[in-house]
């Protein structure tokens, strides 16, 4: 580890302000770190705990353009980058996550920042080819047809293979992580779990186990991963302990909101059926013109409902993390608490030097 | 210069190379119609992201991927180049394409003004090669049949040609409210409503064979910084025709009109809801013509249904006219004939635009 002007690593964070992001700045400034946060302009984090931080400076860019990245990129040891598009048809996610990595990689080239965390995601597998009921691993089978899934896997598919091959030609050290279903505060329904629709929930199977990571578990997965030289060159899952099935994680959050929603159960199985007739059909009456909803194509459905089984045996023998929350506590915080609690971080008795040495890196 | 010794294109080539600059969102479409057309080989793709241009090659089977439009130009050789860049690009884009000896098929608008346009088409002339313009919806079915009933006479003389399109421009977080990163709409002339005028412009001049007067309302209705103009409400006169150009980001739902009316009767549309109404004197006499357009108008309604369930399932959008478009132009660039989109059409339509900017003109 590096150690310089009373931090530990110089971190840039992009996508700080959104829902990982945010608790990946606080970890790191919990953690001694000194962070500069990459905003895009019109992104507001007064609300958050970490705003005032002495050791946070903020770096006003947009990764869809290589205007200021340079600089905000400079003076890092290394890069945490969490910043993806995860709605919009493809060319917004495209540009929000591709083109934004590309933009980023070469940034970083000319700033000769040379180490690269990457979030990407457990979606990236190829969910038709790992049997039901198996164990889905970091040695999993990667998705072959990115056409066949949705905008979100495959961008992500994508940017990794962006970060892994950028990063191998030109020698730095990188770390590739795949969070499962990050969930905390507003975001605790998921589609591993089926469709929502107002207070009424249509959950897509009961028993298959959700691959769940507490956001604030999350983060300090992330954070270690750039602390630790042991994280160099590897993919790493990111899963809490004990992944809970649909059925009892619905349970779960259901007795904790009020009014309580309606859940509607419709097994795996039916799914699997209706999602066989709907491709037969478009194939037998329309010549695979018609389009499916996303839930009836079998590759996305398998990935969002197959029931598996996981582990997080790697990422814990590999950076020692142990996720701190547990599903029921992390749904009591994620309910009980602010953003701004959640994201407070206690001033040090003598600040750091900040990154650079301007408040704020212009775009 | 270099293109005098370029050789001539062989008079009926049986295959067209085309090669696609800029492959965004508006690349999809005529990707989509150059990777099926029979008569076309899609020799290549250019994009500033070489990931962006690496998807066109894998989903629309494109031979190469280039970053540079001149080493693609110099590369691929190709006979007609498609310019799908935001417009403050084209000059220098469809300048290049014509001094390599290709026909140039342009998202609207070709230039900023007038005066840009003819000294592109300057050049095309000297050459020996084509400009055209995209005016899609021209050939969008409904505009078809309506052109069909004035020519037919079944509309009489046209008075009045109504245009009209509302669209949510200003929707929360939609890509032209995007403060990041504003898109390059905003910098034209007329701002984000220069991104639409064009075929506003062009559908009403369909019906207007000249314009001497012109009045246009530009305002700003809403507070986002961002737009010079939300709202564009005019009037063109030409001889007896009267035509209504209409452009509002502050009515809903989404709609995109054209009504003619004529000395013997009127038809409308929206291109964005399609159907077709038709109000002429019919069998029956003065006393039941109204109620046999009723009738007929209502199973046309039944029918507009029916076929738009259909194209909601095939994924036949609005852009449907862009295959009409092009198949007649590439078939016409193949024949050494006239496109469809003539130099009369996008000079008459690039002049009322400068007309209804021009401060001489607004009220």
């Amino acid at each position: 580890m590096v150690f310089r002007d009373g931090c530990d690593l110089k971190l840039l964070v992009t996508g700080a302000n959104g829902f990982l992001g945010r608790y990946v700045v606080a970890e790191a400034l919990r953690r001694g770190h000194a962070v500069r946060a990459a905003l895009r302009s019109a992104a507001d984090v007064a609300k958050l705990g970490w705003a005032n931080h002495p050791n946070l400076e903020i770096a006003r860019v947009d990764l869809r353009s290589r205007r200021g990245l340079v600089d905000a990129v400079a003076g890092t040891d290394a890069v945490l980058h969490l910043a993806a598009a995860k709605s919009g048809d493809m060319y917004a996610q495209y540009a929000g996550t591709v083109v934004a990595t590309e933009n980023l990689l070469a940034a970083m080239t000319e700033a000769n920042v040379r180490r690269i965390v990457v979030i990407s995601s457990l979606s990236v597998y190829n969910y038709l080819k790992i049997p039901s009921f198996s164990l889905l691993s970091e040695d999993s089978p990667l998705e072959t047809d990115a056409f066949q899934r949705d905008e979100y896997a495959h961008t992500k598919l994508v940017q990794e293979r962006l970060v892994r091959d950028h990063a191998t030609q030109n020698g730095w050290g990188f770390t590739v992580l795949r969070p499962g279903v990050i969930y905390g505060k507003d975001n605790l329904f998921t589609a591993r779990l089926g469709m929502q629709a107002g207070r009424v929930w249509i959950r897509t199977g009961a028993w298959a186990k959700l691959p769940l990571t507490y956001v604030e578990n999350c983060a300090e997965a992330i954070v270690l991963a750039a602390e630790n030289d042991t994280a160099l060159g590897q993919t790493l899952n990111v899963i809490d302990d004990d992944p809970p099935t649909q059925r009892r994680y619905a349970a779960m959050l259901r007795r904790r909101l009020s009014p309580r929603p309606v859940i509607i159960p419709v097994a795996w199985s039916v799914m699997w059926l209706l999602a066989g007739m709907a491709v037969t059909t478009n194939k037998l009456l329309f010549k695979n013109r018609a389009k499916i909803p996303g839930l009836f194509i079998p590759a996305r459905l398998h990935a969002r409902c197959k029931p598996l089984r996981f582990t997080n045996q790697k990422i814990k023998a590999t950076l020692g993390w142990k996720p701190r929350y547990s599903v029921s506590e992390s749904l009591d915080r994620s309910l009980g608490k602010s953003d701004a609690e959640l994201t407070k971080v206690d001033t040090p008795t003598t600040a750091a030097a900040p990154v650079g040495n301007k408040a704020e890196v212009a775009a | 210069m270099a293109l005098e010794t370029q050789p001539e294109p062989a008079p009926h080539p049986p295959r067209l190379k085309a090669a696609v600059i800029g492959t965004g969102k508006i690349s999809e479409e005529h990707l989509r119609f150059l990777g099926a057309d029979p008569h076309v080989t899609l020799a290549a793709v250019c994009d500033l992201s070489p990931s962006l241009a690496k998807y066109a090659v894998a989903r629309f089977g494109a031979q190469q991927a280039f970053t540079d439009s001149s080493q693609m130009l110099a590369d691929a050789r190709p006979d007609v180049v498609h310019v799908l860049t935001p417009p403050h690009t084209h000059a220098k884009l469809v300048t290049d394409a014509l001094t390599s000896g290709a026909h140039v098929i342009v998202e609207k608008p070709v230039a900023p003004s007038n005066r840009e346009f003819r000294d592109l088409w300057s050049l095309a002339q000297s050459r020996g090669r084509r400009i055209v313009e995209d005016h899609n919806y021209r050939f969008n079915e409904p505009v078809l049949a309506i052109e069909k009933l004035v020519a037919e006479g079944e509309l009489g003389d046209v008075r009045e040609v109504d245009v009209r399109m509302a669209l949510g421009v200003r929707k929360p977080g939609g890509r032209y409210m995007d403060e990041n990163l504003p898109h390059p709409s905003h910098r034209m002339p007329a701002g984000v409503i220069h991104e639409f005028i064009t075929h506003l412009c062009y559908l009403a001049l369909r019906f207007l064979p000249s314009f001497e007067r012109v009045a246009a309302a530009w305002s700003k209705h809403g507070n986002d910084a961002l737009f010079k103009h939300d709202d564009l409400d005019a009037l063109v006169i030409g001889g007896p025709v009267h035509a209504r150009i209409r452009f509002t980001s502050h009515a809903a739902p989404d709609c995109f009109s054209l009504t003619v009316r004529g000395t013997r009767g009127w038809a409308e549309t929206d291109l964005f809801q399609p159907h077709l109404r038709v109000v002429v004197p019919r069998k029956g006499g003065q006393q039941l013509s109204p109620l046999v357009n009723h009738w007929m108008n209502g199973a046309g309604m039944m029918r507009a249904s029916l076929s738009g369930f259909r194209n909601k399932v095939l994924q036949k959008t609005p852009y449907e006219g862009l295959r009409t478009f092009l198949d007649r132009t590439y078939t016409a660039l193949r024949a050494g004939g006239e496109p469809p989109v003539t130099y009369d059409d996008m000079d008459r339509a690039s002049r009322l635009v400068d007309a209804m900017l021009d401060e001489s003109n607004r009220v």
